[in-house]
């Protein structure tokens, strides 16, 4: 906007720059034309007084007159001519005086006296009216450029204030609201009609969106309650089975593919609920975690894990960091990815975690020399698909997909390089600043 | 020790008061506000296992009331709802454990006593089994004077199955009691395995663990 308005600006002074000096010289040439008449009548108001005296010695009009002022600026040149003719015009003519060349504006007259023809040249030098062009046009110039400079700085000032209100509605009403909750319905002082109007809109689109969030809210608990307490009548009976003295081994056995059917469904449900319940921030995140003893403690144990399947786990750096975070689901997040890495690396195969400090933050990366992650998997991850099976492996997605809704959530940068070689994944902690 | 249950849902409230009862606890049960209401009123209780979602009230104004007429009861609420702000309402309002549905009965008798050790103060508390001393104050293992290294997870571990000793305790209640119920595969579970493996050897320099016993196919028994 600001950029338009310097650009027109510029393009009508421009315009005006470029045809000023036309204007000038017309009326310049107007003003020295009138100069010129006036002084030719005046002469000739001398001569009509005082007869040619004045001009001519006793009478002898074969000399002629001539008379130049001290700077050249101006002359007079009369003279007799033998052949009447008319002639009352003015023009532009150089003339070298003094070895110098001069253009003079002249104006020319023939006029009859006591039976004589007469030419009365008056002529006014144009050297002056050209410096007085050069200085205007400098004049000009100067101002053109401190104009454009001021109107700029004003612009640019007078469009901040006025924009003040717009920039308070993006700031406080749409940057810095990550979750619906947050919005502040106080409306934003402004006498600007538009800017009210887009505030109380906002104000009403943020009033359906919270109300959807509060029945998505209200249905997953609801959800939630019809879902959970049939699998925990089922877990308690089988657990309740399961604690009886007389079961011989193959009912143990069968009691205990039940179990696993009912935990099978007891975790879907939770994960469900959990990538859901973080879709909608319904946690807190105030707790503060010390992400290096998160890491040391997350090591320490797996590192058991990772022996027994011969793989080699190292923790190669561990800076000191503290982050105001969900601690459960941080951990939870990190720990997803490294049990991942885990189960798919295989045996005599290397994981390394990494805890490093940087300007930006703190960066924790968990690398494998596993088979990567199918691209197909990747995609779906990412699109957010909820349901995710990998047939060949016969396990959902839900601890990938965990991480990066945790991620959003928690304000943690989370990025999966893949490849057939191995994956490595990185979370990013920003400084709080 | 005495226990209320308030639970709406009969069936699952039958199978709590049967496992409590066969853990020695003598339970009543309501199923409505009213009915608890009234048990509140006229019995005392060492623990109220309450239920947020009631027919006829919210579990929440009961967990007022009998905080209000008994100030020792240990409250743990037992509820399928799934909002954060359920549970930080429940814990201000003086509950002093969160159960969601569905938990396993074994977690639930291990949150019951853990909380009555908090709350008797009882911070050196120690188990014995075999010659090994567990000081579930500072979790630590030691062996006569002898002090075993076990991870944070090998002790959780053997303080679960010494808290059932003498039941079999399968790898997924094992596996919940460590890393709760949102991972999204069984691939935890086999872990269980490389800790017992670990804990059976750590102990195992100073002592034979053969009360430690692996039934196949299902879990581990602590027999004592």
């Amino acid at each position: 906007m600001i950029l338009y308005n310097l650009l027109a600006k510029g393009v009508i002074l421009l315009v005006f720059l470029m045809s000023g000096p036309f204007f000038l010289k017309y009326f310049a040439v107007k003003n020295t034309d009138n100069r010129l008449l006036e002084k030719r009548e005046q002469v000739l108001e001398i001569i009509r007084i005082q007869g040619l005296e004045n001009f001519f010695l006793e009478e002898d009009y074969s000399s002629g007159f001539g008379s130049y002022n001290i700077l050249k600026e101006e002359y007079i040149l009369l003279e007799r001519i033998a052949e009447p003719f008319l002639v009352d015009t003015i023009y532009n003519e150089e003339r070298i005086i003094e070895n110098e060349s001069v253009t003079y504006r002249v104006c020319s007259y023939v006029f009859s006296s006591k039976g004589e023809y007469f030419l009365l040249e008056i002529g006014r030098s144009l050297e002056t009216i050209k410096d007085i062009e050069k200085i205007i046009f400098r004049i000009l110039y100067i101002t053109f450029f401190i104009f454009l400079l001021l109107t700029f700085f004003l612009d640019t000032a007078f469009g901040k204030w006025l924009v003040r209100p717009f920039k308070q509605i993006v700031e406080n009403k749409l940057l810095h609201i990550k979750e619906p909750q947050q919005f502040q319905y106080s409306p934003i002082e402004t006498s600007t009609d538009e800017f009210r109007l887009l505030d109380v809109s906002l104000s009403d689109m943020m009033k359906r969106i919270q109300k959807a969030f509060n029945q998505e809210r209200e249905f997953i608990s609801h959800a939630s309650h019809e879902l959970k307490t049939p699998l925990s009548i089922l877990q308690s009976k089988v657990e309740g089975f399961f604690n009886q003295d007389n079961l011989n081994q193959d009912q143990m056995e069968k009691l205990i593919d039940m179990q696993s059917t009912v935990q099978k469904m007891k975790k879907m449900v939770n994960s469900l609920l959990l990538i859901s319940k973080v879709s909608n921030a319904q946690f807190l995140k105030s707790d503060s975690v010390v992400l290096q003893n998160l890491l040391l403690e997350l090591y320490e144990e797996w590192k058991p894990m990772a022996d027994e399947k011969n793989i080699i786990l190292l923790l190669e750096k561990n800076d000191h960091f503290e982050f105001t975070t969900n601690e459960s689901l941080c951990t939870m997040m990190v720990q997803n990815a490294l049990v991942n890495s885990l189960k798919y690396t295989p045996e005599g195969g290397q994981i390394k975690m990494s805890g490093v400090n940087s300007t930006m933050g703190y960066q924790i990366t968990i690398a494998d020399n596993g088979p990567g992650i199918l691209e197909d998997i990747m995609d779906q991850i990412k699109e957010g698909t909820v349901f995710l099976k990998n047939a060949s492996k016969d396990k959902s997605g839900f601890g990938l997909q965990l991480i990066y809704k945790i991620g959003l959530f928690l304000n943690i940068k989370v990025q999966i390089d893949t490849k057939p070689t191995g994956t490595t994944v990185f979370f990013n902690f920003n400084k709080i600043i | 020790m005495r226990v209320l249950l308030v639970e709406d849902e009969r069936t699952l409230a039958s199978e709590i008061r049967t496992y409590l009862k066969l853990e020695g606890f003598v339970c009543d049960h309501s199923a409505t506000f009213a009915s608890a209401s009234e048990n509140i009123a006229v019995n005392p209780y060492d623990f109220i296992l309450l239920d947020l979602g009631l027919p006829d009230g919210e579990g929440l104004d009961l967990l007022y009331e009998a905080k209000k007429s008994q100030k020792n009861v240990i409250i743990i609420i037992l509820t399928a709802r799934s909002e954060i702000s359920d549970r930080v309402k429940g814990l201000e309002k003086g509950a002093d454990d969160y159960l969601a549905k569905p938990f396993s009965l074994l977690e639930l008798k291990a949150r019951m006593q853990a909380i009555i050790r908090r709350k008797s103060g009882w911070v050196k508390e120690e188990i014995s089994i075999g010659n090994f001393t567990l000081d579930l104050g500072n979790k630590t293992v030691s062996f006569s004077e002898n002090h075993i290294y076990l991870t944070k997870k090998e002790f959780t571990v053997l303080h679960f199955l010494l808290i059932h000793k003498n039941r079999v305790i399968n790898r997924f209640q094992i596996a919940e009691h460590l890393w709760g119920d949102t991972n999204e595969d069984d691939y935890q579970s086999n872990f269980i395995d490389v800790h017992i493996k670990n804990i059976r050897k750590k102990l195992g320099e100073y002592a034979a663990v053969d009360w430690l016993e692996t039934i196949r196919g299902i879990g581990y028994k602590i027999q004592a």
